[in-house]
């Protein structure tokens, strides 16, 4: 801390004065008359100068007024030799080299210069000093741990390579702020080599570096920048005799002052060249290019390449495309009615109507009479519907039960017919019981339903209409295993809905008709049965909808090939060989891991690029394809400056490596404290003092002078 | 509502008091007002109750003959009642420069000019003689008693100014020489004299026969010294300045005061004078009860 007026320190005589006046004792100038001295000329008088100090606070608060205004006057103001003084600046260093090699470093030599300078870091540590190398992309990585050797840090650098990750810099400090917390040595510095994206920044992330530590910011960023990115892509998909036909459309983005002319676009299906155009985008413009459409087979890899330029990564585009596949799904009956097609006077008529309604994704379903189901019936189906059904044949109901644990999905309705005559089944949720007539007047109604299950969730809100008008007169007591889930109940609280998990399989019952035949419920009448059907369908074929990307950083489970498999109709097996939820994922780069039994639940996908998925059991068929792109935000690389972000990561002005400010170094005393303006803090504190004292003097005065003025009165 | 012992007080208090200036008035609402608070008449010598018979013998005064007896006996008696005597009543009134200090609403000699008024009054209504002496250095005005001289020694009250500095051995000497006859004597002081002074004082009056009660009159800050800042005080009566730091002086004054009381209260004690403290913030209540204690005492006469 300096002073632009330190005479004024002189003034600190001046404390003295309260505490002479509180150690004096001060006479007061009015005279008590007192009715005899008789006794207090008895009493010796001592010396004043010895009297004792009686009101500290008093005295406390006109010292420190005191204080206060004169270092106001003297003008004090910090200066940055001050704040680094509080920065040791001798002794060995411990030093952070954050260095990015996030996926923008691929831009022109970027990468190459920041090696270049991490290794200049390097060199200037000293023998004492010890450096630890961390690179980082969207976290942290540790390349060397904290050492002196500096041959070690080169040879780390030396392997470094661009990843595909995004750029955040939270992570990357926070595990600098935790390194040098621990380090012992005196001096802690951070240096950050980037290209300081600004998408890699949030102002408010709470990053505190250890007292006295340092940032020290290196970039490595252009001032201008020309770059061309594919930023998205869109799929439409069409029939057309009976295959599905895709257009592909593009979107670039053209981040460069200039307008860029006659770029090629190449579109690549499973690395054959399908399609090419050009196109033109204006600077900092975004254009689209949409290609013909091409047949969509299963999981084909399609990729979109546009131009070339000083970064290459976000010049390709990977998609992932299979054709989207309607619902399989099988329909067994009660035999008598009709089957495929279902007339109105097949028993599951209602449902299967509600069924075809949906579009996307659109049901294919097949009804059989019970005699007539074989085993062989289940091959390339997502969900099975036990409409009302008696005894199953013992091979059906094994393939059935096999079916569901490997993925498939059952829909059992329950009414006067029952598939296990034992009322128990592995797959049946719950115990069936006897039929529940509601009282003629005393119509039954769905009182209760988990929202918080995806097929109500949407229900939740109550203008998405009500289950409440829909009346019961008839039901199958069904009694659910503890682990079972019930979805709804009616207003006496028997279950209406039960769901069970199989395997990796889903089965829902359903206690209850679809049909007007018995008179069971209205139930298929009401406006929100259609709407229930199609959930309880999507719900059981595990439908997604197929995702033709991802973006670096996500992660990919066992649930999303799996996912896939029930879908295509193929999770079940039609050899009856067992399929184990588990398979191989290929990264870009060729590493092989084990995802789902036996293996890493899940894979970070971190390569930008496809990954190939094998499920156990699938044999020749193409393996299940997973595209990855670079997150879009990556793309942008517009910059921080440097200086403006060191300072609001540590709330002082970066330094350089050799610890010059760099903020501000040409300002003067003056100017510097004007910019800061102490000497006003000072002084607002120096007059509240003064302020407070007047206050409790005349507080103290009061309590003892009212009795002293009266004894005054003659 | 302030709460007394003594029921009627409300009307003896000094503060309330402070606020009448016509003494009589005063004098009459405080005895009245404590008198109605007592539950048997405190009037002694012109007494109607009847004590005892005796035989007539001549020279008594016919209208005292019991008739009625006379006509049962044959025989005359002579009816006779308690106290029928009455008594002087005489208050030395110090107006010495002291008594005009005052902490609060009411000063020494204000308070003392209360007690000596309700004093004179209930002397007056029992149809005592009432005088007064007023001193400092020397004797100031003498009312010599009399039934007649109540409102002189109001109005002698109400003229008293403490302009000049005490001493109480000269005046009281020379006052003793007009006691002729036995009396109440009623001494309302600040008592800032040597206490063996006071009671050399004093002598003369009970070697007499008089009955003496003194009155010490006291501010509660000559008692209390509430004093806080370093000052200087001067003296009321010789304006001699000392400074004083209560802080230290404080602790050493209360216990001289102390003990100067407990010596006045030890020496009047041992010269059977009736002593009473009065602090000028409190009511007027006990300076009545002393004096009837000491009235009845004396009245106890056939």
């Amino acid at each position: 801390m300096s002073f632009l007026a330190p005479l004024f320190f002189i003034g600190l005589a001046a404390i003295a004065v309260p505490i002479l006046v509180h150690l004096i004792q001060r006479e007061r100038k009015e005279v008590i008359h007192f009715p005899s001295l008789m006794f207090l000329r008895k009493i010796p008088y001592q010396s004043v100068e010895r009297r004792r100090i009686h009101n500290w606070l008093l005295l406390a608060l006109r010292a420190a007024a005191m204080l206060l205004l004169i270092a106001a006057f003297s003008r004090p103001f910090l200066t940055h030799a001050t704040e680094k003084g509080l920065v040791a600046t001798s002794g060995a260093r411990e030093v952070v080299i954050l260095l990015d090699h996030s996926a923008s470093m691929g831009y022109a030599d970027h990468w190459t210069r920041a090696k270049d300078e991490a290794r200049k870091v390097v060199q200037g540590l000293g023998a004492e000093d010890k450096g630890t190398l961390v690179l980082f992309g969207t976290g942290p990585e540790e390349r060397v741990r904290s050492t002196s050797d500096k041959s070690q840090i080169e040879v780390a650098l030396n392997e470094a390579t661009v990843t595909s990750d995004a750029t955040r810099y939270a992570p990357a400090l926070r595990y600098a702020q935790t390194k040098l917390s621990q380090s012992q040595l005196p001096r802690k510095e951070v240096v950050l080599i980037s290209d300081f994206q600004k998408s890699g920044w949030e102002r408010q992330e709470d990053i505190r570096l250890p007292e006295g530590a340092t940032l020290a910011p290196i970039s490595v960023a252009d001032l201008e920048t020309a770059d061309l990115a594919i930023s998205s892509a869109t799929l439409a998909r069409a029939s057309f005799t009976g295959e599905e036909r895709v257009t592909l459309t593009v979107g670039l983005t053209n981040r460069s002052s200039s307008a860029m002319a006659n770029v090629p676009v190449k579109l690549e299906i499973d690395g054959r060249e399908v399609g090419a155009k050009t196109v033109n985008v204006e600077a900092n413009a975004s254009a689209s290019v949409t290609f013909p459409p091409f047949t969509a087979a299963d999981n084909q890899r399609a990729v979109v390449r546009a131009g070339s330029d000083k970064w290459a990564a976000n010049n390709s585009f990977f998609i992932a495309v299979s054709p989207s596949r309607p619902i399989s799904m099988l329909t067994v009956q009660r035999d008598g009615g009709t089957t495929s097609p279902c007339g109105p006077e097949c028993p599951s008529f209602y449902l299967n109507t509600a069924l075809s309604l949906s579009k996307s994704p659109p049901f294919k379903i097949d009804v059989l009479g019970a005699s007539r189901v074989a085993a062989s019936n289940l091959t390339g189906r997502s969900v099975v519907v036990l409409y009302d059904v008696g005894a199953l044949s013992t091979e059906f109901d094994a393939a059935l039960q096999r079916f569901v644990q490997e993925g498939g999905g059952l829909f059992i309705v329950l009414a006067e017919r029952t598939p296990w005559s034992a009322g128990e089944s592995p797959i049946l949720p719950g115990k069936l019981g006897t039929f529940v007539d509601r009282p003629i007047g005393h119509d039954g109604t769905l009182g209760f339903l988990d929202y918080s299950h995806p097929i109500f969730e949407q229900f939740k809100d109550p203008r998405q209409g009500s289950f409440a008008n829909a009346r019961f007169f008839r039901y199958r007591a069904l009694t659910p295993a503890p682990t079972d889930r019930i979805l709804a109940r009616y207003d006496d609280g028997g279950a209406a809905m039960v769901e069970r998990r199989v395997g990796t399989g889903r089965v829902i019952a359903f206690t209850s008709t679809l049909d007007e035949g018995g008179g069971w419920n209205d139930f298929p009448k009401r406006a929100m049965f259609p709407p229930l059907a199609v959930l309880v369908g999507q719900y059981l074929a595990q439908y997604a909808e197929p995702t033709a990307w991802y973006t670096v950083g996500r992660n990919l489970d066992v649930s999303s090939p799996l996912a896939a498999l029930v879908r295509a109709g193929t999770a079940s097996d039609p050899q009856g060989a067992a399929r184990k939820p588990s398979g191989v994922i290929s990264s870009p780069a060729g590493q092989q891991v084990t995802i789902g039994e036996g293996g890493v639940p899940a894979v970070a996908l971190d390569e930008q690029g496809f990954y190939s998925v094998r499920m156990q059991g699938t044999g020749d068929r193409r393996p299940f394809q997973v595209a990855v792109n670079l997150e879009p935000s990556e793309s942008d690389l517009s910059s921080l400056q440097p200086a403006e972000f060191a300072k609001s990561v540590t709330g002082r002005a970066a330094v350089t490596t050799t610890g010059q400010s760099l903020e501000h170094p040409d300002l003067t005393p003056e100017d510097i404290e004007k910019k800061q303006s102490i000497w006003w803090f000072l002084l607002m504190g120096g007059v509240l003092a003064l302020l407070t004292e007047s206050a409790l003097s005349n507080r103290l005065s009061q309590r003892f002078g009212t009795g002293f003025l009266q004894m005054n009165r003659q | 509502m302030e709460s007394h012992v003594v029921p009627g007080a409300r009307f003896v208090d000094p503060k309330i008091l402070s606020r009448i200036r016509n003494l009589e008035l005063l004098a009459r609402t405080v005895v009245e007002g404590f008198i109605n608070g007592l539950h048997r008449a405190p009037y002694f010598g012109a007494s109607i109750d009847f004590a005892e018979h005796r035989g007539y013998v001549p020279g008594d005064d016919i209208r005292r003959v019991d008739w009625r007896l006379f006509a049962r006996t044959d025989k005359f008696y002579v009816k006779q009642y308690e106290a029928d005597t009455n008594a002087n009543f005489m208050v030395l009134f110090d107006i010495s420069k002291s008594m005009s200090f005052g902490s609060h609403a009411v000063t020494k000699i204000e308070y003392a000019s209360y007690v000596a008024a309700c004093l004179a009054y209930l002397a007056h209504r029992q149809r005592d003689r009432v005088g007064i002496v007023t001193f400092d250095q020397d004797i100031v005005n003498y009312v010599p008693p009399s039934a007649k001289h109540f409102n002189v020694l109001l109005h002698t009250l109400d003229r008293a100014k403490p302009e000049r500095p005490g001493r109480m051995l000269a005046p009281l000497d020379k006052i003793a020489e007009h006691f002729k006859r036995k009396s109440l004597v009623a001494l309302i002081s600040d008592f800032y004299e040597n206490p063996d002074d006071v009671l050399e004082a004093l002598k003369p009056y009970r070697f007499h026969g008089n009955d003496v009660v003194v009155f010490h009159v006291l501010d509660p800050a000559e008692i209390d010294f509430p004093y806080t800042d370093a000052s200087r005080f001067e003296d009321l009566e010789s304006g001699e300045e000392i400074p004083v730091i209560p802080s230290s002086f404080a602790d050493e004054y209360r216990k001289m005061i102390k003990e100067h009381i407990e010596k006045l209260t030890t020496k009047f004690s041992e010269a059977r004078i009736d002593y009473v403290l009065l602090n000028t913030s409190k009511p007027l209540d006990e300076a009545l009860f002393t004096y009837l204690g000491t009235r009845e005492r004396m009245m106890k006469v056939r």
